[in-house]
């Protein structure tokens, strides 16, 4: 099922689990998703293609968008999405929707990115 | 088979680093968005862990650093990192005597492929059990490992091979794979379990391969997990092992290991449990050639529960005081082979409770005591008795008290 330049696989979010993926491009430091994503859905795992970490892209309830990349701040290793956080299998660090940690080693609480929204489009600005 | 298996674990190598290579001159143009992320870094961590031990059957107590490991690791880019930990048992390793351990517990380069994918090579530790791969001593209950993944399952397990690490999109589900120096029936001692056969690293024979695989299922605070290992054994010669009587080949006098565990947390409850089997089906050759009395089976099994009484006192995930329970069993030799002998003091079951204070999630001030029941004693295995010692008894327990970190 393509979606606008990006695809959406394997997507579970209408069993409510929130690990639906989209795959997408990435211009000028930029990653655009439509907000359509969000119709049934307040959450969406962004799979930017030639990005080694995914982005975990949140619907807050005021409508605006938290990103967070789902990178372990502990020894960056790629976190799992296990439908209420994220999990790091290396050493066992788990943080919740928010970034924030809920288990260590990790300390610091997940990178977030900032974001807006453009003619239905979420903008996530990589820098 | 064993040209056919040699040549499968090439392909399998080839077709990863390929893939790696692949991936490698695809990133190449999109340095601009790597810029952001790919800053060089080397990363240092670590843990330890002490604890006092009174055994109540021998009336003695000790003390001990059981563990410092430092951690290093070093991105060179999003792609390539490389980790290390170096242990230190026992805080004190001198020359010509015995105790104490300088050990490398994980050595190995880490290729990300993907957000999803990742490679390790190295000295790998697979993913078997839930300790093995987070073994950080401040997230598990009791001073001591859990017995059943220190004697069923060698944690922490670590030997030299390849491994993939990855999860699938949209789908709950991690998985693992992996090739790597098998274990060593040549120096399998009778009451030591797997961990006997390890070479962690040391001088592996590598005529002898294995594989190990897991899979793994998250949803919310649930998580199950199956994986398993199978292993040759016997790292000699075709000639020497043709004198012991024992087969030769990559797969030769297997090991089979199968494991199963599930974690689940709620409302300050958390509940883990886990079983084991090993299968050694050609442990009567092995006998006949070493006299180890290696059993032909072992099996292990525990459950916890644990509560945090600051569950609903506290934000969560702040300070926890977790008491728990927990029951292990296990049996290190629960079927012997012809030219075996039972021992019943490898039959054995622990109640462990106490508690673990975190006022912060990496430090821990842990207590606990080990309600301990083996199986008798075989007369047949006492071949030189101490005069003084005391007899064999079935029951025992082993009072600890105890701080553990990891940063």
């Amino acid at each position: 099922m393509a979606v606008s330049s990006g695809l959406l696989v394997g997507s579970l979010a209408s069993c409510g689990t929130g690990l639906a993926v989209y795959k997408t491009d990435t211009a000028g430091n930029q990653v655009k998703v439509p907000a359509t994503l969000f119709a049934n859905n307040d959450f969406q795992v962004i799979q930017p293609q030639n990005m080694y970490y995914n982005i975990g892209l949140k619907k807050e309830k005021d409508g605006t968008y938290t990103a967070l990349l789902l990178r372990c701040t502990h020894a960056d290793n790629q976190l799992t999405p296990t439908g209420n956080g994220f999990k790091c299998t290396l050493h066992g660090s788990t943080f919740d929707n928010e970034g924030q940690v809920t288990a260590g080693p990790a300390e610091r609480p997940l990178k977030k990115y900032r974001t807006e929204v453009i003619s239905d489009q979420i903008v996530i600005h990589l820098s | 088979m064993k040209l056919k298996t040699f040549t499968l674990s090439i392909a399998f190598l080839l077709t990863a680093v390929s893939a790696f290579a692949q991936k490698n001159i695809n990133a190449t143009s999109e340095d601009s968005l790597n810029n952001n992320l790919s800053k060089s870094a080397t990363t240092i961590g670590g843990y330890g862990n002490a604890f006092y031990q009174r055994n109540n059957n021998l009336g003695t107590s000790s003390i001990d650093l059981q563990r410092f490991v430092i951690f290093t690791g070093h991105k060179f880019n999003d792609q390539i990192s490389v980790f290390s930990e170096l242990e230190v048992e026992d805080a004190k390793v001198t020359g010509g005597e015995s105790g104490g351990e300088v050990s490398i517990e994980q050595a190995y380069l880490k290729f990300n492929l993907n957000p999803n994918q990742y490679l390790v090579a190295g000295l790998i530790i697979p993913r078997i059990g839930i300790l093995n791969e987070n073994h950080l001593p401040n997230t598990f209950n009791g001073n001591e490992r859990n017995y059943v993944e220190t004697f069923i399952i060698p944690t922490t397990w670590r030997e030299l091979g390849v491994g993939l690490f990855g999860n699938i999109n949209g789908l709950p589900l991690n998985y693992s794979a992996g090739i790597m120096n098998g274990l060593s029936s040549a120096t399998f001692e009778h009451g030591a379990g797997l961990e006997s056969g390890k070479f962690e690293g040391k001088n592996a024979t590598a005529n002898n391969l294995a594989i190990t695989a897991s899979l793994q299922y998250y949803q919310g605070n649930f998580k199950a997990q199956v994986s398993g290992y199978y292993g040759g054994t016997v790292g000699v010669s075709k000639r020497k092992a043709d004198s012991l009587g024992l087969a030769s080949g990559i797969f030769a006098a297997p090991v089979a290991l199968a494991e199963g565990d599930i974690q689940y947390e709620s409302h300050g409850f958390a509940l883990r449990a886990l079983a084991t089997f090993v299968s050694i089906p050609n442990a009567a050759s092995i006998n006949r050639a070493y006299a180890s009395n290696t059993p032909q089976t072992e099996f292990g099994a525990y459950a916890e529960l644990g509560y945090d009484l600051l569950y609903n006192s506290t934000r969560p995930g702040k300070k926890q005081f977790i008491v728990f329970v927990r029951d292990e069993r296990f049996n290190m030799n629960a079927t012997i082979p012809s030219n075996g002998v039972i021992d019943g003091t490898l039959n054995q079951n622990h109640i462990v409770a106490g508690f673990t204070y975190l006022p912060i999630r990496n430090v821990a001030i842990k207590a606990d005591v080990r309600f301990i029941h083996t199986g008798n004693q075989n007369p047949e295995l006492v071949t030189n008795p101490n005069p003084v010692a005391l007899p064999y008894q079935v029951n025992n327990n082993l009072v600890d008290l105890g701080v553990a970190f990891s940063f």
